[in-house]
C-alpha cells in the first residue's frame, strides 16, 4: 500500500515517481540520492517535501522537473512520462509545463521586474503585446503591478521572490515547483510568500510542489511528503491553507 | 532573434567598462591587421596588375643614376618583337620647397602613348606643346594644382629650372605622385646631352617578355654602358623586394595581433560567463534550449569583435586616406589604402574572434549543464 493513497484517492496524479533511483559518483564512491521512491502527486495540490540536508528532496525535484535524469524507474508529470525524453524534448515540455521557483530567487540582475518575467514568453510565439499582457498579469497576480520598472536590486527579498513566482506562473504551467522559497526570507516574508502560493493554487488551479525546511510551511500545505537518506518515509495531510488565507485576507 | 536583442544588448551594458575596453583592445588589435595586412597586399597587387605587362625596363648595369646614351633607342627598337621604345631621363625638380619633391621625369612626346593604361589625359595637348606636362593625382591634389596651371621645378641633379604647363593629369599610374614632361625640353634646356636613364620597351607579346630582355641585354653586352633589363613585374618586384622581408614581418606581427587579442577576448568572455553561471543555469531550468542560449552568447561576442572590428578598419581606412592626401612625397608606399577585400578580411577576422571567444562560454555553459 503506498503511503499516499489516502491523498489520491479522488484525484489523478500530477507527479507520479515509480520506483525512482537516482545515484550519482563522488570520485570512487556511489551515493544513492533517491533510493526506490514511489510516490503520486495529486493535481491542484500544495505539497511540501520535507527531510533533513542530504534527504533527496532536490534531487526529487530535479527529476520531476526533468533538469536531472533517474537512473532507474519512471518519472511521469502532468500525465507524460518524461523519463525517455531527450534534451531538447525535455526543455520544451520544461518551458511549457513546469513554473520554477529558487531560494535565491535568481533573477536576471540587468533586467526589470517586467523583463525577467517576459523571460519564458521568449520562447513562445506571443507577440509583444500578447507577452505585455501576460506579463502584467502576472505582475498583478504576486501584487507587483507597481514595480514593474525596477530592477532587482531595487526589489526587497519577498519583492524579488514575488517577480521569481511571477516568472514561475508567466506561461501558465501545469506544475509550480519551488526550492526553498522561503530560506532566504525573514519570517514576515516567508509568510506573505506562502500564502501567495496558496492563493496561487486555490485561484489558478496550479498544482504546487515545493521542497522546503521550513516548518512553518505545513500549515499552508495540503501534504507533506517526508524523505530521509533518499528514502519517501510518507507523507501527511497538512495544515489549514484555507485558514491561513482568510486569516491574510481579513487582517489585509 | 529580435525579440531576443533587449537580453544580449542588456547582458552587454552589465559591465560597460569591460564591454568598451574589450571592444577598444578588439578594436587596436584589428587596426594593427589592417594596416599591416595592407601593406603585402599593396605590393602584391601592384605585381599582379603588372604580370600580364608587355613593357620591359632597360637601365644599365650600374644603376638607376647612371645613363645609358639615348642613341640605343634605335638599336632597340629593331629587336624583333619590339614595337615601341620611350627613352626617360629622371629631372628630380623641386617644387616650392626642398620637402616639395616628387618624382619627375621626361620622356619623347611620341611615345607617351607607351603609358596610356595609366588613365593619362591631356594626351594631344603633350604632344603639341614643348612645356607641356602631365601630373599624376596625387600630386594635384597635394598641391592644389590644376590643368592649365603653369609651374616651375628647380633642378637639383641638373642647374636649370624648368617651368612647365599642366595638360593633363595622370590617374592610375603605379605612384600617385610624380611628373611627365617632355624630353625634347629637356634636351634643349640641358644643351642635348643626349641621354636616357632607363628606356621603356614595349612589346607585341607578354610572353616574349624574357626573349626580348635577354635580346636587348645581348645587344649591348660588351659595350661601355652595358644594360640589364626586366619586365616591369619583375623591375617593380625588385623594389618591392627589399621591402618583402618587412612585409613577411607585418604579416606575422598581424596575425600575432589577432591571436593575442582573440585570446584576451576569449578570456573576457569566459569571465562573463563564470560570473553568470547561476543566471545560464536558470535560463536553461525555466526552458531556454542550449541552442538558444549559446546564440545568446555568441550574438553577444559578435557585436563586440565586430565593433572592434569596425573601429579598427574604419580607423585605419580613414588614416589611410589623410596620410596618403597629405604626404604624397614619399615614394610608392604613400599610396597605400586599406582595399576593400582587406576590410572585409578585418571584418572576418574580428567575426572570428567573435566565434572563438563565444567557444569558450558554450564550453562554460556545457560544463554548467553537466553539473
Amino acid at each position: 500500500m503506498n503511503a499516499t493513497d489516502d491523498i489520491t484517492t479522488e484525484e489523478s496524479s500530477a507527479v507520479t515517481l515509480d520506483h525512482v533511483t537516482r545515484t550519482y559518483k563522488r570520485d570512487e564512491f556511489e551515493v544513492r540520492a533517491l533510493d526506490d521512491v514511489t510516490l503520486d502527486i495529486p493535481r491542484k495540490s500544495f505539497v511540501a517535501i520535507m527531510g533533513p540536508s542530504g534527504s533527496g528532496k532536490t534531487t526529487l525535484l530535479n527529476l520531476v522537473t526533468g533538469i536531472d535524469h533517474a537512473t532507474s524507474g519512471r518519472v511521469a508529470v502532468g500525465g507524460e512520462e518524461i523519463s525517455t525524453m531527450n534534451e531538447r524534448e525535455i526543455a520544451a515540455w520544461r518551458a511549457r509545463h513546469i513554473g520554477l521557483v529558487f531560494q535565491f530567487y535568481n533573477l536576471i540582475p540587468v533586467l526589470t521586474a517586467f523583463e525577467n518575467v517576459e523571460l519564458p514568453l521568449l520562447l513562445t510565439h506571443l507577440s509583444k503585446a500578447d507577452r505585455k499582457t501576460h506579463v502584467e498579469s502576472a505582475l498583478k497576480a504576486v501584487g507587483l503591478a507597481e514595480r514593474m520598472g525596477h530592477y532587482p536590486r531595487q526589489l526587497s527579498g519577498g519583492q524579488e521572490q514575488r517577480v521569481a513566482i511571477a516568472r514561475a506562473i508567466v506561461t501558465d504551467p501545469t506544475i509550480l515547483v519551488a526550492d526553498e522559497p522561503t530560506g532566504d526570507l525573514d519570517a514576515k516574508s516567508a509568510e506573505e510568500i506562502l500564502i501567495l502560493l496558496t492563493q496561487l493554487k486555490t485561484q489558478f488551479d496550479k498544482t504546487i510542489v515545493m521542497v522546503t525546511h521550513d516548518p512553518r510551511s505545513e500549515r499552508f500545505v495540503d501534504a507533506v511528503y517526508r524523505l530521509d537518506k533518499g528514502v519517501f518515509t510518507g507523507a501527511e495531510k497538512g495544515g489549514v491553507s484555507a485558514k491561513a488565507t482568510a486569516a491574510l485576507q481579513i487582517s489585509a | 532573434m529580435t525579440k531576443y536583442l533587449t537580453l544580449i544588448f542588456k547582458n552587454l551594458l552589465r559591465t560597460k567598462r569591460r564591454t568598451i575596453l574589450t571592444i577598444l583592445s578588439i578594436a587596436v588589435s584589428l587596426f594593427i591587421f589592417s594596416v599591416l595586412v595592407s601593406l603585402p597586399t599593396f605590393a602584391n597587387q601592384m605585381l599582379a596588375d603588372t604580370t600580364s605587362s608587355v613593357r620591359i625596363l632597360c637601365r644599365t648595369k650600374m644603376g638607376l643614376g647612371y645613363p645609358l646614351p639615348v642613341a640605343y633607342k634605335s638599336k632597340i627598337a629593331t629587336i624583333p618583337h619590339v614595337v615601341a621604345v620611350a627613352p626617360l631621363v629622371i629631372y628630380g625638380g623641386i617644387y616650392h620647397e626642398v620637402s616639395d619633391q616628387f618624382p619627375s621625369v621626361a620622356t619623347e612626346a611620341k611615345e607617351i602613348d607607351m603609358w596610356s593604361d595609366w588613365g593619362l589625359t591631356g594626351v594631344d595637348e603633350f604632344k603639341k606643346i614643348k612645356t607641356a606636362c602631365l601630373v599624376a593625382q596625387g600630386t594635384m591634389r597635394r598641391f592644389n594644382l590644376h590643368v592649365g596651371q603653369q609651374i616651375q621645378l628647380r633642378g637639383t641633379v641638373y642647374p636649370f629650372n624648368v617651368t612647365l604647363t599642366i595638360v593633363g593629369t595622370i590617374d592610375k599610374g603605379p605612384v600617385p605622385s610624380f611628373l611627365i614632361f617632355r624630353l625634347d625640353y629637356f634636351e634643349e634646356a640641358a644643351g642635348n646631352p643626349g641621354i636616357a636613364h632607363e628606356f621603356w620597351v614595349r612589346v607585341d607579346d607578354s610572353r616574349v617578355v624574357p626573349e626580348v630582355c635577354a635580346a636587348l641585354d645581348n645587344q649591348f653586352a660588351n659595350s661601355a654602358a652595358e644594360t640589364r633589363s626586366a619586365s616591369e613585374a619583375a623591375a617593380l618586384g625588385s623594389i618591392l623586394g627589399r621591402y618583402r622581408i618587412f612585409m613577411k614581418l607585418a604579416e606575422f606581427v598581424g596575425l600575432v595581433a589577432v591571436v593575442a587579442i582573440g585570446l584576451v577576448a576569449a578570456n573576457t568572455a569566459a569571465m562573463s560567463i563564470r560570473e553568470r553561471r547561476s543566471e545560464i543555469a536558470v535560463m536553461r531550468s525555466i526552458g531556454f534550449p542550449s541552442g538558444v542560449i549559446l546564440s545568446l552568447l555568441v550574438g553577444e561576442s559578435l557585436i563586440v569583435a565586430l565593433l572592434g572590428g569596425a573601429i579598427g578598419c574604419g580607423v585605419a581606412f580613414g588614416l589611410f586616406k589623410v596620410f596618403a592626401f597629405n604626404a604624397d612625397a614619399l615614394g610608392p608606399f604613400v599610396s597605400l589604402h586599406v582595399p576593400p577585400f582587406v576590410l572585409a578580411e578585418t571584418l572576418g577576422v574580428a567575426a572570428l574572434i567573435g566565434l572563438f571567444s563565444a567557444y569558450v562560454p558554450r564550453a562554460c555553459s556545457r560544463e554548467t549543464q553537466h553539473r
